[in-house]
């Protein structure tokens, strides 16, 4: 959806109308559900924070700043959520082969659940600010100048970060095979 | 030996396509004689290609329904208002109105303990129009987040008056029953919207619904004197409880 779609969407929404929110909801509720799986590992924890992020974003669309994109808006509040979600109650986070170990077989699906899982896993490994990065650029797909305005920093730390987080991913695979 | 920090950045902006033709060239001569650093690229490239090759987890299927159900309703576009919204406008009259719903739901529907939804296409359409316009307070509500049911009740009091509003999603039939602990509660009608196959039945204590799909309703009951009660209710699929919650009502003091 581009950037007009959206501002036209948000100011339909910011008079409460609820079909613009829906068709936000429709476009947004797979990246932000995975990005909130892929920062906490547990799909339950995953549709809470999705749930309160959709929520928050329609109680505070007064506060979007319409000169931005809408998709960094979001993202970063689903980040924040999640990264809030990890600091509640100790949360302990899932031991490094507990989902890396299932899901050997023959079939595609079960190989491709294998692969996710040990990326997973792999993941739950690094800081939360290298899984941030992370998540940005390759699963939501964000270009380093989106992941710094997302994160409000600037663009040679979303490198810098990323170049880290990669060589530690890359590491904790070799250590779960 | 160690990568110089230069060249482990040239690798990354080049997996990533952000290198200048100038930055290329360097590169290419570096690694063409550097193991170390080919090996680095090598395995950075995989790596990133294994990132973007893992699928996008599916988000649970009740979510986007349960999330709307949690967003204020869509804001009545301003309109002049018709004689009957003038008159309604009067609280005496919105109370009039409701009651006399409730009166014929009521005639309709109380001669019987066991009663079928065949008695309540008529009154399809009318919990907006009954439900609405009372001064009603919210006395609580839940969500249901289960795999086979989705959605939200609330209960809500308007003086003698006590409904049950009902907005689930049920992927296999459903079966509901809510009890409630005053015995002197009486089923004072039913009215769904957008659907007329939800079926009920009602006796002392009692009311039992059954759905399926993505239902509107609400069921009426009259608490004379305003009672404090609870309503306990319990979702069934296939005679396995699948949910409990209960709602309670404090009246005013």
């Amino acid at each position: 959806m581009s950037k007009t779609d959206d501002t036209k969407l948000i100011e339909r929404c910011m008079h409460g109308d609820r079909e613009a929110f829906e068709a936000l909801l429709v476009e947004y509720e797979k990246p932000v559900f995975n990005a909130a799986f892929r920062m906490l590992n547990n799909r339950d924890d995953a549709r809470d924070v999705t749930q309160t992020v959709f929520l928050k974003v329609f109680q505070n669309f007064a506060q979007f700043d319409p000169s931005r994109r809408f998709f960094s808006w979001i993202y970063r509040i689903t980040l924040n959520e999640s990264i809030n979600w990890l600091g509640k109650e100790n949360r302990l986070e899932p031991l490094l082969h507990e989902t890396a170990d299932e899901g050997k077989g023959p079939d595609e699906e079960v190989e491709s659940a294998r692969v996710s899982a040990e990326v997973q896993a792999a993941l739950m490994t690094i800081t939360t600010d290298y899984r941030t990065v992370v998540i940005l650029k390759h699963f939501l797909g964000c270009s380093y100048v989106e992941i710094s305005e997302i994160l409000d920093v600037p663009e040679k730390t979303v490198k810098s970060r990323l170049y880290t987080a990669r060589q530690q991913l890359k590491d904790a695979l070799v250590g779960l095979n | 030996m160690a990568i110089e920090q230069k060249y482990s950045d040239l690798i990354n902006a080049d997996i990533d396509g952000d290198i200048s033709v100038a930055e290329k060239t360097e590169l290419e001569a570096y690694l063409a004689e550097n193991a170390e650093g080919k090996a680095l690229h090598d395995e950075l490239a995989s790596l990133c290609a294994t990132l973007e090759g893992v699928e996008q987890e599916e988000p649970p299927t009740f979510m986007r329904h349960i999330i709307m159900n949690s967003v204020p309703p869509t804001r009545a576009k301003e309109e002049s208002p018709g004689f009957l919204q003038i008159l309604l406008a009067t609280p005496a009259l919105k109370y009039a109105a409701t009651f006399a719903a409730g009166v014929v739901l009521a005639l309709s529907i109380v001669s019987s303990d066991q009663l079928s939804n065949q008695a309540f296409d008529s009154v399809t359409g009318l919990v907006g129009t009954v439900a609405d316009p009372v001064q009603a307070n919210l006395e609580g509500s839940f969500a249901l987040n289960e795999p086979a049911i989705a959605g939200t009740v609330s209960l809500r009091s308007a003086g003698s008056l006590l409904i049950l509003d009902f907005d689930l999603v049920a992927t296999d039939y459903t079966e509901i029953e809510a009890e409630y602990s005053d015995r002197t509660i009486w089923f004072n009608g039913f009215a769904q919207l957008e659907s007329d196959d939800t079926t009920v039945s009602a006796e002392t204590g009692r009311v039992r619904l059954g759905m399926e799909g993505k239902r509107r309703y609400a069921v009426y009951l009259h608490n004379q004197g305003g009672r404090e009660t609870t309503v306990n209710l319990s979702f069934k699929v296939d005679g396995d409880v699948v949910h409990e919650s209960t709602l309670d009502y404090v009246p005013e003091k």
